[in-house]
């Protein structure tokens, strides 16, 4: 006899699983940590991998205390806390103490994941939230820790200490490099995933192929900032590339604020949301005068619900609708 | 005397109803005055010796003040009782008062004090009521000296002023960490409390069965 098993739907399973697209977002992220390593050697690679290793260990040890099988620890592993640890290590500079990477993801994975209730559940990125966690932390080694690249910098062992970015050297009217510069990220002081765009667009491109990401967020999450900026500028129209091109607007845009978890599930919510973003974004440097992306995208991950739109039902009345009945009746009523 | 009745005000004041961890009241003094021990050992014993001598004014005055006024009349004897304090700190020691800043005033308002009364001093007599308010006050300074000693040691790597460390989490001293610490604390606080509570209850479970069998034995 054949054995019939009854269960809820859904019945039909997509190819597309949490861990295909994790694989695919580090596979993006590649490019932009190689570039990093090369800008800023051997101490990029121990900043992001410690963040890597940590946030791993931290979900393990966290599902252990929650009495979980070993076995079913490593079956579920879906990648989710590497990739926050990536995208944490690449977000801070390669200058820091060991200290920072670490407790930025135990942080990110323990009290901002975790918590909530593991992976789908974080109300904010976690990596957002354990660089700002880090950021606020240790304000003093985070703020006058950025250093030069250079290509020579596997061998070469003492570098210049650059102190500030281009983004924060641009907001307080100083010299600035050439957008060209900023593009490919030569002598650009910053994170280790921020300087080079071109990497990062080259992750951009192969997400999009894979379509892990809508190409419409993220551009226009950036070209809201550059527009804001250009006003704030005065209508300065050449503010425009430097102020997309500098700070982590790029890492922000494509890899954090597009993760699904802390996105409105609408289109119409997400037009809104990444409008907002981009100007916030650019208020926030006119004002403060440093780097705000995190801060902006954890502002708008603790808004989002309240974007998520219920979207219109089958045959439902869209409330543009149910207006112009009304107009048209109140019209009708008015002739007579 | 009855022991078990003053025991079992001293345990509800201290544990079973901590205003801090178990009620969450005054919430506004313990997140804005934790960021050095010293301090929330200050602020927690102040408002023990207000909630002890508001809670024995209001208990001795329960029959004479009308029902429908009671609330203006707590709030006066409170109000009496914070600016005498006040005025004895800013004498004795004005390093404290200076740091309290507005949240001595505040006293007036604490939820905690007025909590007691209308729950307790109203309706109990005196020595009760003063006891009452000394546990509960002496369980609100426990508990925000320990989250005062939490913060202080993190985000400035000292223990009461004295420098233990250099290595310092600023996010500690901040507002976030002062509410990261509070649901900390009232997680670990419920978790240990659930268990000890569980304990008992099996314990008892345990006697009550041993009880009924020597009763069928028999």
């Amino acid at each position: 006899m054949a054995k019939i098993i009854v269960s809820d739907s859904p019945h039909i399973k997509g190819p597309r699983t949490t861990k295909g697209i994790m694989i695919d977002v580090i596979i993006a992220l590649i490019p932009a940590f190689v570039m990093g390593c090369v800008f800023f050697g051997v101490k990029a690679l121990f900043v992001v991998a410690l963040a890597c290793v940590t946030s791993v260990l931290t979900e393990f040890v966290f599902l252990l205390i929650q009495k979980k099988k070993i076995s079913d620890i490593l079956k579920e592993f879906d990648f989710t806390s590497l990739v926050t640890g990536m995208l944490l290590g690449l977000t801070l500079s390669s200058e820091v103490p060991f200290y920072v990477p670490i407790l930025g993801s135990i942080f990110a994975i323990a009290v901002i994941k975790m918590l909530f209730g593991g992976t789908g559940k974080n109300i904010v990125n976690p990596a957002i939230a354990g660089r700002i966690f880090v950021f606020i932390a240790f304000q003093s080694v985070m703020i006058s820790g950025y250093v030069l690249p250079s290509i020579n910098a596997i061998t070469s062992s003492n570098q210049i200490l650059g102190g500030a970015t281009p983004l924060t050297s641009m907001l307080n009217g100083g010299p600035n490099l050439s957008n060209l510069d900023l593009f490919l990220g030569t002598g650009v002081a910053g994170c280790i995933g921020e300087t080079s765009k071109a990497a990062l667009l080259l992750g951009a491109i192969y997400l999009v192929i894979k379509r892990v990401i809508n190409w419409k967020w993220p551009i226009l999450y950036i070209v809201t900032t550059g527009i804001m900026a250009v006003i704030l500028d005065k209508f300065n129209l050449s503010a425009f590339l430097p102020s997309i091109l500098s700070g982590g607007l790029f890492l922000g845009a494509i890899y954090m604020a597009t993760d699904y978890v802390t996105t409105p599930s609408t289109d119409k919510g997400c037009y809104i949301y990444f409008t907002a973003l981009g100007i916030l974004t650019a208020v926030l440097r006119y004002a403060t005068k440093i780097e705000v992306v995190s801060f902006a995208i954890l502002l708008m991950n603790l808004v989002m619900p309240l974007l998520n739109f219920r979207p219109r039902a089958f045959g439902e009345i869209s409330s543009w609708q149910k207006f112009k009945q009304k107009l048209s009746h109140w019209q009708s009523r008015r002739a007579k | 005397m009855n022991w078990s009745k003053y025991k079992n005000i001293a345990t509800n004041g201290v544990l079973k109803n901590n205003p801090i961890f178990r009620l969450v009241l005054g919430t506004c003094p313990t997140l804005a005055l934790t960021g050095s021990a010293l301090n929330a050992f200050g602020m927690g014993l102040a408002v023990t010796f207000i909630l002890t001598l508001s809670n024995t004014f209001i208990s001795l005055l329960r029959k004479v003040i009308p029902d429908e006024v009671r609330i203006p009349a707590y709030v006066l004897i409170i109000a009496t009782l914070v600016t005498i304090i006040r005025m004895l700190l800013e004498k004795y020691i004005p390093v404290l008062f200076e740091s309290f800043g507005v949240y001595l005033p505040l006293i007036v308002v604490n939820c905690i004090i007025l909590g007691r009364a209308e729950g307790f001093a109203n309706k109990n007599p005196i020595f009760d009521s003063a006891l009452d308010g000394f546990f509960t006050g002496i369980g609100c300074t426990l508990a925000m000296g320990l989250m005062g000693i939490v913060r202080e040691f993190l985000g400035a790597g000292s223990f009461f002023g004295m420098q233990l460390m250099d290595f310092r989490i600023e996010f500690f001293t901040s507002a976030a960490g002062a509410f990261f610490v509070y649901g900390m604390f009232i997680a670990i606080f419920n978790a240990a409390y659930k268990a000890i509570e569980n304990k008992i209850n099996k314990k008892n479970f345990a006697l009550h069965l041993e009880e009924l069998s020597i009763k069928e034995n028999n």
